[in-house]
Parts: C-alpha cells; sequence; structure tokens
C-alpha cells in the first residue's frame, strides 16, 4: 500500500481496511505460483454468497469451478502483464444463489523479484454493468429504427429559426450529420410547389399553435425526389406563446408511391367498371326492344285478323334482322378484347388509310369526299393492324355520314409526335355537333344526335374501346355547322417499353 | 259521368318506328284511343306542339321515349316544361322505354313533368289503366 508520507498505519489499520473491504462486495486474494498456496479474504467468500470457509480455497477450484470458462483469458491478462501498471478485465463469477455475476478484477505481481507471488482484489459490478449492457442494447435498438424507419426527429427553436435535426433527418437530407441549418434552407429543399405548403404550415404552428401532419415532395441533397411526412407539435410557454416547434421527419416514399399507384389502378379500375355497367345496359336496352317488339308484333298478329297481318310480318322480319345486328355489334366489341393478344406490328398509317378507302370507295366517291392526309410527321406505329384499319374506316364513315348538306365533305388526317405520344387526328367540314349537349355521350353504344337513317350508334363506341384498349384516348372538338376535329393519342411510350 | 268516356288522342314520340306502328295498332284494338299522332325525335313533336296554330289539334296524353336523336326524351321533358304554360291544356306526359337503368327510372320517377315510367313492351292494360285516369281527370277538370 503506498500512503503518501506523514500518514503511518499501524497493524491495527489492516484489519480496519480488511473489514471495509468486506462489506462492499469485494474481495482480495493471494496466489503463490510455486508452492500453489492461495489465500482469499472474508469478502471474497461472501461477494460470491458463501460463508466465510464454505468453498475449498484453491486456485483449480477457483480456475474450474467459479471462473466462466470464456473469461479466463481476460482473467489471466490481468496476471500476466507487468506489475507497474495493473490491468483492469470484467469477468464473470458463479455466485452460490445467482448464477454468474459480473466482477471487475485488478491483479498485480509481487515486487519482490524471488517470489512468484501474484495478488488482487474482485469487485462485483453486476448491476452497474448489466444497467450499462441495457443502455448499449437500447441505444442500438433507438438508432436501428430511425434507420430502418427512415424516421428522425427535428425541433425548431422559434426566436432564432435555428432547426436542429437528428442523424436520421440529415440522413434523409443526404446530408452530412450536424450541417449546421437555418429554417428557410429546410424549407428550401421541399419541391416548389409543395413549399408554400410547408411554410405555411410552420407559421400557423409558431403564430397559432396549429400542430400539422403532411406529406410532401422533398428534394434531397443529391437531387433525389421522395415522399416525405412531416409531423410537429408546438411547445408553448406559460403565456401561450409558442417557443419551439418539435415533431417528427420520415421518408415515406415508397409507401405514398405504393399508395398513389394504387389510387390510379383504383380509378383505372371504376372507370372500366362504370363503362361495363353502361355496356350492359346499353346490351339489354338494345335486346329489350327488340325482344318487346317482337312480343308486340306476335300478339298483333295473332289478335289482328285484317289486311294488316302482312304488314305486321314484315316488321317480324325487320326485328329479326336488327337482332341479327345488334348481336354482330356485341361480337365485335367482344372481339376487341381478344384481339389484343393478336400482338403488335410495325403498320405505315399510309397503308392503313389506302385499306379503309379501298373499303369505302362507293362511299367516297357518292359523297365526293376529299381525303388530305399528311403522314410525314410520324409515318408508322407498333399497333394492332386490325384497330388501326377500323380507326380510319370509323372515322371516314362519320365524316361521311355527318357532311354538312350544302359543302362536300373535306377530311384532314395528320399524324405527328407529341410529348412522346402518338396522335393521330381527323378534322372534317361537316355537321358539328353540341358539345355542351352531348359531351361525352357520343363515345356511348347507340347513341345517335342526328336523324340519319344509316346512324346506329355504333362507330365511335367501337373506336374508343380500341383506342383505350391500348392505353390511348379519343378527344373531340366540335363546332355545330363547321365540323368536328377527332384528335387520337394512339400511343404513350412510357407505356409500351 | 253521365256521359260515355270520349275516346282519347295520344301523341307517340319515338325513333323506333316498329313501337310506333304497334302502338298505334294497339290502341286501334283497345278502341278508347281516338288515331294518334307520331313524331319520331323530341325536337319534332315540340315544333308542332309549340305552334299555335294547332292549339286545337293538341293531344290528350303524350308517351315519349328516352334515347332518340337530334333531341331526346330528356330534353323532351325540359322544352315541354317551358311550353306547357303556354299550351292552355294539361297534358300528362309519360316516358317509355326500354331502359333497365335504374338512373333513368328514378330520375322519371322524380320529374314532375312526367306523369310515370312505363317499361317496354306496352300492353292493353297498361293503355286502359292510362285512359281511365285520363277520363277521371277531364271529368274533374270539368267539375271544378
Amino acid at each position: 500500500m503506498s500512503f503518501k508520507n506523514g500518514t503511518e498505519f499501524t497493524e491495527a489499520s489492516l484489519g480496519h481496511f480488511t473489514r471495509l473491504i468486506d462489506k462492499i462486495s469485494s474481495g482480495l486474494w493471494e496466489y503463490n505460483a510455486i508452492n500453489k498456496k492461495t489465500t482469499w479474504s472474508n469478502g471474497f467468500y461472501t461477494m460470491l454468497g458463501y460463508e466465510v470457509g464454505e468453498l475449498e480455497c484453491t486456485h483449480t477450484n477457483f480456475f474450474e469451478n467459479i471462473l466462466y470458462y470464456a473469461d479466463k483469458n481476460a482473467f489471466l491478462k490481468t496476471n500476466t502483464e507487468n506489475s507497474t501498471s495493473p490491468v483492469s478485465s470484467e469477468i464473470r463469477l458463479l455466485t452460490k444463489n445467482g448464477g454468474y455475476q459480473w466482477f471487475k478484477s485488478i491483479a498485480y505481481k509481487s515486487d519482490s523479484k524471488d517470489t512468484s507471488l501474484y495478488y488482487g482484489m474482485l469487485t462485483n459490478i453486476n448491476a452497474d454493468k448489466l444497467t450499462r449492457l441495457n443502455t448499449e442494447r437500447k441505444n442500438f435498438i433507438d438508432t436501428e429504427t430511425g434507420r430502418i424507419a427512415k424516421i428522425g426527429g427535428w425541433e425548431l427553436d422559434v426566436t432564432n429559426r435555428q432547426v436542429l435535426l437528428t442523424t436520421d433527418v440529415y440522413r434523409i437530407f443526404e446530408l452530412e450529420d450536424g450541417t449546421p441549418i437555418t429554417l428557410d434552407e429546410a424549407i428550401s429543399f421541399f419541391e416548389p410547389n409543395h413549399r408554400s405548403v410547408v411554410a405555411n404550415a410552420v407559421e400557423d404552428a409558431i403564430n397559432l399553435c396549429k400542430s400539422f401532419d403532411i406529406e410532401v415532395l422533398f428534394r434531397t441533397a443529391r437531387n433525389n425526389v421522395i415522399w416525405v411526412r412531416s409531423k410537429c407539435v408546438p411547445i408553448v410557454d406559460d403565456f401561450g406563446h409558442c417557443i419551439l416547434l418539435r415533431g417528427i421527419f420520415q421518408n415515406i416514399d415508397a409507401i405514398k408511391k405504393r399508395g398513389l399507384n394504387m389510387q390510379s389502378s383504383i380509378n383505372m379500375l371504376d372507370d372500366k367498371n362504370k363503362r361495363l355497367q353502361n355496356f350492359a345496359y346499353m346490351v339489354s336496352h338494345n335486346l329489350r326492344s327488340h325482344a318487346g317488339n317482337l312480343a308486340f308484333m306476335v300478339d298483333l298478329y295473332e289478335n289482328d285478323l285484317t289486311e294488316d297481318r302482312d304488314e305486321i310480318f314484315g316488321h317480324i322480319k325487320t326485328i329479326s334482322g336488327s337482332l341479327s345486328a345488334t348481336m354482330s355489334h356485341l361480337d365485335e366489341v367482344v372481339r376487341i378484347q381478344s384481339d389484343i393478344q393478336m400482338g403488335l406490328k410495325d403498320v405505315k398509317f399510309v397503308d392503313m388509310l389506302t385499306n379503309s378507302m379501298r373499303g369505302l370507295s362507293a362511299n367516297i366517291q357518292q359523297s365526293e369526299a376529299v381525303i388530305d392526309a399528311d403522314f410525314s410527321r410520324c409515318q408508322q406505329i407498333a399497333y394492332i393492324p386490325a384497330y388501326l384499319e377500323s380507326i380510319f374506316h370509323n372515322m371516314i364513315t362519320n365524316a361521311i355520314k355527318y357532311q354538312h348538306p350544302k359543302r362536300k365533305p373535306v377530311i384532314v388526317i395528320k399524324s405527328f409526335i407529341e410529348n412522346n405520344k402518338v396522335f393521330l387526328t381527323f378534322q372534317d367540314n361537316g355537321l358539328g355537333i353540341d358539345l355542351k349537349r352531348h359531351g361525352e355521350d357520343i363515345f356511348g353504344m347507340y347513341k345517335t344526335f342526328h336523324q340519319h337513317k344509316d346512324a346506329k350508334g355504333i362507330g365511335l363506341f367501337i373506336t374508343r374501346n380500341q383506342v383505350e384498349a391500348l392505353g390511348g384516348s379519343i378527344n373531340v372538338e366540335s363546332t355545330l355547322n363547321n365540323g368536328t376535329k377527332f384528335t387520337i393519342m394512339l400511343v404513350h411510350f412510357n407505356n409500351n417499353l | 259521368m253521365n256521359s260515355e268516356p270520349r275516346a282519347v288522342t295520344a301523341c307517340v314520340i319515338d325513333d323506333d318506328r316498329i313501337f310506333t306502328f304497334g302502338i298505334t295498332k294497339l290502341m286501334e284494338i283497345t278502341g278508347l284511343f281516338s288515331p294518334t299522332m307520331q313524331f319520331i325525335n323530341g325536337q319534332e313533336a315540340i315544333n308542332f306542339l309549340s305552334n299555335p296554330e294547332n292549339g286545337d289539334k293538341l293531344p290528350d296524353v303524350i308517351f315519349v321515349d328516352i334515347n332518340m336523336p337530334v333531341m331526346n326524351g330528356w330534353e323532351f321533358t325540359r322544352s315541354f316544361e317551358e311550353i306547357k304554360p303556354r299550351l292552355g291544356k294539361n297534358i300528362p306526359v309519360y316516358m317509355v322505354s326500354s331502359s333497365v337503368d335504374l338512373n333513368d327510372i328514378q330520375r322519371a320517377k322524380i320529374n314532375p313533368t312526367l306523369k310515370d315510367y312505363i317499361m317496354k313492351p306496352i300492353n292493353t292494360t297498361h293503355l286502359t289503366n292510362i285512359f281511365n285516369s285520363l277520363n277521371g281527370d277531364i271529368e274533374m277538370v270539368q267539375y271544378n
């Protein structure tokens, strides 16, 4: 023992010290490596939960039965190091009733050179060690949770407008941890059209003590655009003024995009469902009216014995013809879906036009229609040939059918590419249609608007279904008595790649 | 109640010529209706009804289809509502269609201009009921 000069201890002092050490769950030991003599203090027994003398006081007993096997090296290390700078280590010892517990071990080699005497002290540090281990684990879980959930916390000091971010928030910003950042700088990370949402929410939180929870687009320091969620609670002082905003910041990109995708799928399904329902109504309406008329005529035929019977039978024949026509229209609609499997082929617009014009040559000649086509800006497209031909056929037929009585039909057809989309337009100088009155109905099945003997209300319905089946869309602009222009978006490149 | 119920004149607005033929024939058979007037769309009917020269030829009842080119049943109902006050005669309008669309049926039922919605095919029972209710109305108008 090395006490400073001027402090002398008596023999009795040694006894005092030993007694003190005995009371603090610590034990002293001595070991002679040559004659294997081992000595333990009373505290050595009690710290392990035993009565004094209850254990066999040998080096072997300690080493083989009390010391945890995996900690043997740690313990030996404290003994073999040189005496001037003793090494401490943490080891586990088997206690009588409490299983293995953590102890701190310090050992010295005797100063005198001729003896191989070792001595040391063991102290129970189990409670401390366990607390330390728990804290470490908790910290690990905390930081891991934030990292895995991509969520962190932030604070805004209202007085100096400085923002404090946790490591996880810096990770979401893709900024180096600890970079100082002001409120305005933080807001500039949000996408331009979302900045005002964030700025207003923050101002309202500061001035009106309103909490917020927003989902907005964010551009990270490395230029990645992601969806984030920022939730905030204002902290107020005794006077009700907001002094601090505290909140969480989370990268919700994956989940948000999934949600948005889902929403657009739902809208699409909704749309399809509505159209299907409409289609069912149309079919039912059409078949019903034929069936109703048929029953009507049969009834009359039975009750009427006059000369009108021939006329009634004539109507029955007409109904039979109409039923067949309706069935073939239905076949056509159903075929749109099955034709999709035929696959896309590169087709030239000019070939499709030539084919359609050949099929319609009688109508074109009779009406003296002029067709002016310009496919120079986009000559061909990967499409289902049958659809494209049908589109040309229906559009030209439509333009001729609803021509203006006072002028010859002129049909201008153009193809072009804009914003990665292929467009095809058909413009005529015909009767036109009042879109305010009929609007979307013009693409409906069996919807007719002009008193025309050939109006069946099936052409535009089929065209729209073909175009939409391949992911396109069809739009119409029209002025009454001036003409109609159909703009068909055939293909969106991004959809097809 | 003292006189024989008199025959009523019906106006049929429908682009389906077979239906118009059928209903006319049916009316003849029942013997309750005098010759009908027919129009192939709403516009033609409105043109006729709104012409003051036809004031003495107005029908007693109108049957109108929904789906027609140029002016459909709904548009006719709206136009008819406008000219109605000038007609000097209360003409009930029935909507007659093959539509099973509940929206159409509901819309017709709540429309105050429309007396009722009749789903095709129309039969003698329909016509007799309508005839009876019409005569009731006419007599009530006469006594008040």
